[in-house]
Order: structure tokens, then sequence, then C-alpha cells
């Protein structure tokens, strides 16, 4: 047997990985592609519960052709206040979670990177534990623990001569005590995200560093920070995603799909909730996650241009 | 070889899956009845009598040992009760009630909350259930109050829906704080300090102004309350409309033009809003601690307010939540004519299993005989309003309330009220309006919307922002 | 900024010259002080659902407040196992997350397997793609996909929860990098020569390479589903099907609010976590750092 025709043997042999990656395509074409592209295409109509039923007890699309609207949905979509408010929020939330907390999780993590810690691994663990715990679960103890009357917080408040926060009435105190669940949540595992990339650092840049005689700040400076670009961007890839999917938290925050009376913590996710399943409007609440989707891809396009001119920079 | 190997792979796995997806089916002589409830709508001590509880395991064991002891017999052995969604909220399970209706999923039994019966009637809705007159229902629509059996009427003239309890409403005060701010506290002086809601309102600005502890726990409550007293809500009676429509058609809806619905607004406004302090709320005469919570029991303990606006129901809450405050309270009526808060409807899903089944069960539920025995052990009151002449109901009293006459108190408030029209949206207006009032009383109404004359924080704006809010539900005029 | 520091060549190290070792400095107290801090305000909350848990509902209005714990947890325990059956739904709950578990690692590792070693048409593409569909919001779906569960009879059915879940973009994309990153082509070259078919190299090479891998995408897919809220709680709604998170949402949601108990079913649905995570916790860690470099 010839080499060559061996090779394309093998090659034709491994045609069989399309075998291997056909669950996930048939799996994503069913429970991702389908109700997506459906609900793009409810978007378009003016869809509510008797359209619901008259549909599925008939089957005829001409139940549907009645209820066509056009970009109508869309168009209202545009001029509505709550959806600009709930992006609004959503952002605010994200920006009030993330900032500080990528700032404390490099600080945590710096600590743990000295190689002299003892029962590091013990500090690493501990330190993951919240992750692990449900946001459900975090949202009810963070909703006692900022509950106005009886909360935690407000008692100290009181002690030190404080008088009660309105930590769900006010605007940005409900977007602190929500932040708050994030990064109670979140803390521990981006810290650990940081620690394995400044670990993963060639010690030879530390090393020449400091025979440069560069200073403890300016090693943080120069040396570290530059080559955590890269973990900073994807930490906030990940965390942007995460937080344009916020509704949890304010969900069981404020026991109501409103986001408080004034709409003062109303996230994207939850409104989409609120017009698909309380106020049961189908076709607006599926416009509205067109909108988020929208949303999600100029942020994701914002994201890979900052990545790439960071990795231009870096390779200057 | 190799592809031998592969095909046994994906064909192993596919079997795996096909395990998953294959439904276990077992034939089964027996009734099983898929009952979907919320809430306390179903109560164990008395459907266990009915049939075998499946599901809730508490419920089953309980129900186990009383037949061990001898205790229980159960009436329909053969019935299966798998009893669903209890103690959850309404919004909740109605959504996935309708979602699952005209699917396979569907229950043998479910239960709807008032305030989206509206929403059931509507013709489109109404057809996924059975017309329960084809059942024999109108031969026991007599027990009912007609108020209340109404309700289940559907608009196109079904009856989808026989109702469970009827709520009523009094106002629970506490005798102690009356009589410490110069109140009366007997019983019928204190009706006599509030005929009406204005003077209502006028005694709690009064009992403030001599004690520390707030007048009601909760004034929000008044809107629904107020509302229920009367004649129509958000759907006009005399053209049997749900006339919403999307805002800027220039159509006013009934929802917003009622003026019973803005008297209401305005009463409950006042009640949460008694003071101003640079044009932002600083007084009122409720707390603002949400109601039925371990916060809210914990408030009556410590005396942070004096009366509760409650349905019959909410007097378990009381004793559950604030077992300390016994012989402290008493009993009066509610200001008005009549009220009632809350209740719900038994309805048959069209595609339900077990039809007949089900209506012997649900007119078993709600039959005289076990309405009285859950008024008895809950204290739902029922909605037979011919047991209201029994010595059961017409003598009960509870010594927790100062052995007010409670039976008497809810069966005249029950009586008094005429039926009102729901509508579709009843229960998402119900939440804008109530996020209006509280962002009243909270002082965070701070948008005046476009064409409004009116201040931030005031009634009006909030009343603007309302109005917008149900225009944005949208709903063409159907 | 690029500073020369920089963009010193790797083979620095290889000079001649003796370095003396960088000062990192020693452990100050205060790095203790600080982590000890930060391990407080993780184990605060679950201290305080104890507390809560356990001295009973009027607890929390005692001023000062209840800050140890009491002696009510156990009648709590049994209060909520009175609501909803909460054993039931841990049960439930290791049994659907398992199932998912399982079928996810095989179905990514087989699909990682083919995007990092395999020679196939539009590789690069289906990659691309594969992480693209991360960036899709899930809740779009959700109104789609709850009909279709109706329409199929699966509410109440736990394959409404595992058929969805079998197979993820996330899992496909780390056992893509960590079968790119462990396995040398070499090996797999000779076992191709050897004549091994794809599927036994991919049994005898690749698995027994990937396993502790494997294991920590099980866990936080085992993880996910145990933490899942929105989806379960759409389409369970018989009590006996319950998995934890609906369980406490039924308590947490239900007319009647009590602190002690929902804090309390709190604790409940994480314990059996914070217990596997006694024997797990390292595992995890050195798989988020592991994933964090390689990501």
């Amino acid at each position: 047997m010839g080499r060559t025709k061996q090779v394309s043997a093998i090659a034709r042999q491994d045609r069989i990985g399309l075998l291997y990656v056909a669950p996930f395509f048939v799996h994503f074409l069913l429970f991702g592609a389908i109700p997506i592209v459906f609900t793009t295409f409810l978007a378009f109509f003016n869809a509510d519960m008797d359209l619901y039923y008259e549909f599925m007890d008939t089957f005829d699309p001409g139940v549907l052709g009645n209820a066509f609207i056009g970009f109508d949905n869309f168009r209202e979509l545009g001029s509505d206040p709550y959806f600009w408010l709930a992006l609004k929020n959503t952002f605010s939330i994200w920006a009030i979670s993330t900032i500080p907390q990528l700032i404390v999780a490099f600080g945590i993590a710096s600590l743990l990177a000295n190689p002299n810690l003892r029962a590091s691994v013990f500090w690493r663990t501990l330190l993951m534990v919240p992750n692990i715990t449900s946001v459900l679960a975090v949202a009810i103890v963070f909703q006692q623990i900022f509950d106005r009357d009886f909360g935690m917080v407000n008692t100290l408040l009181y002690y030190v001569g404080r008088g009660p926060v309105e930590w769900t009435n006010e605007t940005l105190p409900s977007h602190f005590a929500i932040a708050m669940m994030i990064d109670w949540r979140w803390l521990g595992y981006n810290s650990l995200i940081f620690l394995a990339a400044i670990l993963a650092i060639p010690r030879e840049l530390y090393e020449s560093a400091s025979l440069d005689g560069a200073s403890r700040w300016q090693v943080t400076r120069f040396v570290t920070i530059p080559q955590l670009r890269n973990t900073i961007t994807f930490m906030v890839v990940i965390g942007t995603i995460g937080g344009l999917g916020l509704f949890v938290e304010p969900l069981i925050y404020g026991g109501s799909y409103d986001g408080g009376a004034n709409n003062q913590f109303l996230t994207m996710t939850l409104y989409l909730y609120k017009n698909a399943f309380l106020n049961m409007r189908l076709g607006y609440g599926a416009a509205i996650g067109v909108g988020i989707t929208i949303v999600v891809i100029v942020v994701s396009i914002v994201n890979f241009l900052i990545t790439r001119r960071i990795a231009s920079e870096d390779s200057k | 070889m190799a592809r031998r190997h592969i095909v046994a792979t994906v064909i192993g796995s596919a079997l795996v899956l096909g395990a998953l997806v294959a439904a276990p089916s077992q034939a089964a002589p027996k009734v099983t009845l898929q009952v979907w409830g919320f809430g306390n709508v179903f109560e164990p001590n008395i459907v266990m009598k009915y049939g075998m509880i499946k599901g809730n395991k508490s419920w089953e064991t309980l129900q186990q040992s009383l037949i061990k002891k001898k205790k229980l017999k159960v009436l329909n052995p053969n019935v299966t009760l798998v009893i669903s969604g209890g103690g959850s909220q309404p919004d909740a399970a109605y959504f996935k009630l309708s979602a699952a209706l005209p699917g396979n999923a569907a229950p043998d039994v479910a239960a709807v909350e008032m305030a989206y019966m509206g929403q059931t009637r509507v013709k489109s809705t109404a057809n996924q259930f059975i017309d329960l007159n084809t059942y024999g229902a109108n031969k026991i629509k007599g027990e009912y109050l007609p108020f209340r059996y109404e309700q289940g009427l559907s608009a196109n003239g079904k009856q989808i829906g026989i109702p469970t309890d009827v709520g009523g409403l009094a106002v629970a005060y506490r005798t102690d704080l009356f009589k410490k701010a110069g109140l009366p506290t007997a019983r019928a002086s204190v009706a006599k300090l509030w005929p009406t809601w204005e003077k209502f309102i006028a005694t709690g600005k009064k009992f403030q102004a001599k004690s520390s502890a707030a007048f009601i726990d909760s004034s929000g409550n008044m809107f629904q309350a107020i509302l229920n007293q009367g004649t129509s809500k958000y759907s006009n009676p005399k053209t049997k409309k749900y006339d919403y429509v999307r805002a800027g058609s220039g159509f006013k809806s009934f929802a917003i033009s009622n003026p019973a619905v803005k008297r209401a607004f305005k009463l409950t406004a006042d009640a949460g809003c008694t003071s101003r302090k640079n044009g932002k709320c600083s007084g009122s005469i409720g707390t603002k601690i949400p109601q039925y919570n371990t916060g809210w029991g914990a408030a009556i303990e410590k005396n942070a307010f004096a009366t509760v606006l409650a349905p019959a129901w909410a007097l378990d809450y009381i004793t559950q939540f604030a077992p300390k405050s016994r012989g402290k309270w008493d009993v009066a009526a509610a200001p008005g004519v009549g009220g009632n808060l809350g209740g719900s409807m038994l309805t048959i899903p069209k595609k339900a299993d077990n039809i007949d089944a089900a209506w012997k069960f649900i007119k078993w539920y709600l039959a005289p005989t076990q309405q009285l025995d859950t008024f008895k052990q809950y204290k739902l009151f029922p909605t037979t309003y011919k047991l209201y002449k029994q010595p059961a109901i017409k003598n009960y009293k509870d010594r927790f309330f100062n052995n007010a006459p409670l039976g008497v108190i809810y069966a005249n408030s029950a009586i008094k009220l005429k039926p009102i029209l729901a509508g579709p949206l009843d229960r998402a207006i119900d939440n804008q309006y109530g996020a209006a009032l509280s962002r009243v009383s909270f002082g965070n109404q701070t948008k005046v919307e476009r064409g409004c004359k009116a201040k931030a924080q005031t009634t009006e704006a909030a009343w603007c922002q309302a109005v917008s809010d149900i225009g944005r539900l949208g709903l063409s005029g159907k | 900024m690029a500073t020369p520091t920089l963009n010193l060549p790797v083979s620095a190290a290889a000079k001649p010259v003796k370095i003396k070792k960088w000062k990192r400095g020693t452990v100050s107290p205060g790095t203790y002080g600080a982590l000890g801090f930060m391990v407080f305000l993780s184990a605060f909350p679950f201290y305080w659902m104890f507390v809560v848990a356990s001295n009973g509902s009027d607890a929390i209005a005692k001023i000062p407040p209840a800050l140890v714990p009491g002696n009510t947890f156990g009648d709590v325990v049994q209060e909520i196992n009175d609501m909803v059956p909460f054993w039931q739904a841990i049960t439930n709950t290791i049994f659907v997350a398992t199932v998912i578990s399982v079928f996810n690692v095989f179905f990514s590792a087989l699909a990682g397997f083919a995007l990092a070693k395999l020679r196939m048409p539009g590789k690069k593409q289906m990659l691309t793609f594969i992480i693209g569909t991360m960036m899709l919001p899930a809740q779009l779906g959700v109104i789609f996909m709850f009909m279709v569960m109706s329409w199929l009879n699966w509410i109440n059915d736990f394959r409404a929860l595992i058929v969805p879940a079998i197979v993820g973009a996330f899992g496909v994309f780390w056992m893509r990098q960590i079968v790119d990153s462990q396995i040398p082509n070499e090996l797999l070259e000779a076992a191709k020569i050897d004549g091994a078919s794809v599927f036994r190299t991919f049994m005898n090479i690749v698995v027994p390479a990937i396993l502790p891998a494997s294991f920590v995408l099980g866990l936080f897919t085992f993880l996910g589903v145990w933490n899942d809220y929105l989806w379960p709680s759409l389409v369970l709604n018989d009590a006996n099907r319950y998995t934890v998170q609906v369980a406490i949402t039924a308590l947490n949601q239900s007319y009647v609010i009590n602190y002690a108990r929902n804090m309390a079913a709190a604790l409940l649905g994480t314990a059996p976590l914070l217990i596997l995570f006694i024997f797990v916790g390292r595992r995890l860690v050195a798989g988020v750092m592991d994933g964090a470099v390689k990501g």
C-alpha cells in the first residue's frame, strides 16, 4: 500500500468525525435553532393566547395570516420607554457588579499568587464555595439581608445611627443590592481565573523586571496587567453575556416581573417574561427577545473589536 | 470493523435516548385525576377523604396513617388524586395551565384564580374548557352565592367554573391599640367609625395622631377592596366588551374611564400618602411592610399597626404569623357595603382524560358538606350560602379575635356583593394600578407622562403613568 | 503600553548570568487577614441561613437580632417537608443531573475529539459556529419550547429537562480544547497506522487521557442542572417531580412567606452540593483554573 493512498484512506476514515459532531448539531437544530427561528417569526404577529388556542385547535395557517402585523411589534419596541429603561438598568447593574469585582478579584488573585502562602489550596477551595450555590438561594438570602425593615444591613446601619436605606425602592441602592448578589457568587471564581492567568505568566518576565530594579507596583503595572489582558477581556465577555440575561436575582428580589413599583430594577429579560408570561403578549415578548439578541450581538462585536485592538497592541 | 463499532455506539446511544423518550405506559383500570391547583385551593384533610392521594408525599403518608388507624375511610379507593401546584403562586400556575390547555398535558381539574377568570372566560380560552352545564351544573347552581357563581360564566354563555370559597371582607383591629389612642373598642361602635372609606381614612389619621403605631398594615389593599364592592371594574357591564385598546388610538378604555376605578385609586392614594414633604410623600396610614410574611407577623407582635383589611382566610394568617397577639384582636364590618378579596374557580379542561370523574370530584369537593368542613378546619368561607343559616357558621366565634361573631360578619359581607364583569387583562391592569399606588406612597413617582398636567410624586402623576402603562398592555377590542 | 521588559525573549532565563531570585516578599499577616475576611464573606450567608432557619420566625425582629443559631431547625425542616416533598426533590435532581451530565460528557467528548483531531471538511467553521451559539440568549426560545413540551405531553416529565440538555456548546468547546492540548498528534497517527479504527482510538487513547477533564465537565454540568431554576419551574407542576430549585421556589413564591422556612430550604438545597464539594472541591478549582488558561 502506497503512503499517499494510506493517508487518503485515513482522511476518509476521519470523516466519521462528522457523525461524532452530529449529535450536537442535530440537538442544536431541534432545541436551539428552531425555537429561536420560531420566536423571531412570532415577533411579526399579534400573538396572544387567543391566537395560540385558535391555532392549536385548528392548525389552520389562515388563523396566523389574520394576526400578521409586520414590523408593528418592533416599531412599538423602539418607542417603548420600558425596554430602554430595562436596557439602562441592565447595563447599570452590570457595571456596578463587574468593575469593582474585577478589581477585587485581581487583588485576591495577587494575594493567592504569593508562592510562600500557606495552605493555598485551602484558600482557593473556600473561595469557590459561593459559586456552587444556586442563584435562587443567593437571592433568597440577600433579599433577607437587604430587607428594609428587618434586614441585616439596615439593622447594622441603625446601630451606627444611619436611617434605613431603601434597598428595594430606590434605583441605585437596588442596583447595588442586586450587584452584591452577583458579586458574592462570582468573586471567588473570577479570582481563580485571574490566579491561573497570573501563574501562567513566564517567571522570566518577573525575574528580568526585578533585575531592572522595578518596584512591586511597577511589576504589577508593567508585567502582570498587560499579560492579563486576554483574561480580562474573557471575563468581561462572559460577564456581559451573563449580565445581559440577568433576571432571576431581580425577580426574586422584587417578588414580581415589574422590577420594583417604579421599574427601578426592571431588566431586559424580566421585561420579556413580563410581556410573554404575565401579560400574555407572546408576539411582543418575542420581539423583545429579538431586541435582546441584537443588543447581545452588538455588545459582542464591540467586545471583539476591543479584543482585537488589544491583541494588535500587544504584538506591536 | 470500525464502522460496526461506530454504528454500535450510535445505536447504543439512540437506544438509551429511546428508553428516555418512550413513555412508560401502565394500563390502569382505576381512574387517576390530575388536579392542578395553587396556594391552598385543595386542602389535604378534605381531599384525602375522596380518593387516594398520590404525589404529595406528606399528604400521602398522613392519609395512609389515618387509614391504618381506621380514622379515615376513603370514599373512592379506585380514584387516585395527583394534586399539583400546592403552595405555588397564581401567576405561575395560570401561565402553566394556559399553555398546557390545548396540548396533551392538560389536567383533569384545574383551579383558576379570580384575577385570571377574565382571561379564562374569553371565548377562545373558554372553548378550551368543558361547559359544566352539559354535566348538570345548573342543578347545583342554586347552592352558590349568585355573584360568585356568575364569575364562572364564559363570554359565550358556558359555565366553565364552579366557585371555591369566598373571601368576604372585614376589618380586624387591635382593641389594645385602639383603647390607647382613645378610640372605642366595641365592634358595633368601631364599625360606626367608618361607614365609608373616607371616614376610614379619617379615623386612621385620628388614630395616628395619638399613637406611634400605623393604622393599617398595607393601604394598597384598599384599591381592590373598594372596587370589589362596586358593580364594575375594568370592563363595561353595558357593552359587555373588554375594550382595552392600544394607547394612542384615541379610544378611552373603560379600565381607565370608569369613575369607580378612579375613585378607588384616589382613595387608596390618599390613604397611602397622608402628608408630604418637599412634594414627596412622608406620611401614610399604612406601613410599608409586605403582607403575610414573617416580617408582617413580627410587626404585629411589635404593635406596628392596628388594623388589617381581612378576608376570612387572612384571619388564619394572623393566627399563624403572630400567635402572641392572641386575644388582642377584634373584628368589625368593613367600610362600604360588603366586600370580597380572593377566591378561585374549579374547571375541567376540554382535553382532560377523565371528564366524568373530574366532574364528580368537583361536585363533591365544592358541595355544602365539604365546604362546611373546609371552613371548620381551614377558615375558608363557604360559597354555598345556605350554610350561613346553619349554627356551625351562625354561631362561629374565635377566642383569638375576642369571640367576634366571625360567621355572621363574613356572611353579611359576602352576601351583599354584586357580580362584576371580568376581562382578559384584569390581572395585568391590577398590577399596573398597584404599582402606581405604591409609587405614590414610596415617594418614587419620578416620572410625569407627556401631556400630564401634574407634578412628580403626586397622585395625578401616578394615575397618568398607570393610564399610559395600561394602554401599553395592548389588546385590540374583542 | 508596551515596555521593553515585555519584549524580552523567553530565552532570557537562559542567560548565563546568575539571577538573584526576585523577591516576592514573604507573606504578611495582612494577606492572611484579607483572605480570611474574604472567606468570612463567602461563608457568612450560609451561617446566616442557618441562624434564621434555626431561630424560628419571630427571631428576625428581635433587637438586637439573633446572631447565633437557635434550636428550631428540625421543626422548620419538618414544616418544609409537610409542604413539599423535599427529599424526593433532592433524589429527582440527583437523577436528572446525573443523566444529563453523563450524556453531555459523552457527546461533548466525541464532538470535541472530532473537532480537535480529525480531518474533516468545514471544521473551522463548525468550531466558530459552536462558539457563536454560546452568545445566543437561552431565554429566547423558552416560549416555543414550552409549547412543544406541552404538545409532547412532557409537562411534569423528566424528559422535558433531560432531552433539551444532553449536549451543549460549552461542553463541546471545552472538550475540544482539552483534547487539543492533552493528546499528542503522534499518538493518534501511530494508532491509525496500526490500523485502529477511529472509534477505537477514541475509546482506547483519548478517553483515558481526558477522564479527569471529563469528570470536571461532568461536575460543572451537574452543578448547572442542580441550580437551574426557570425551565424546571415552568415544566414541572407535580410536587412529586420537583427538582430542588423548584421546591425552593414553591416555598418562596407562595402567598405566605416565612423567612425561616425559605432560608432552611435554601440551605437544604445547597447542603448536598456542599457535601459533594468537600470531596471534589479541589478538582473543581483545578478545573476552573485549567479552563481559564486554555480558554
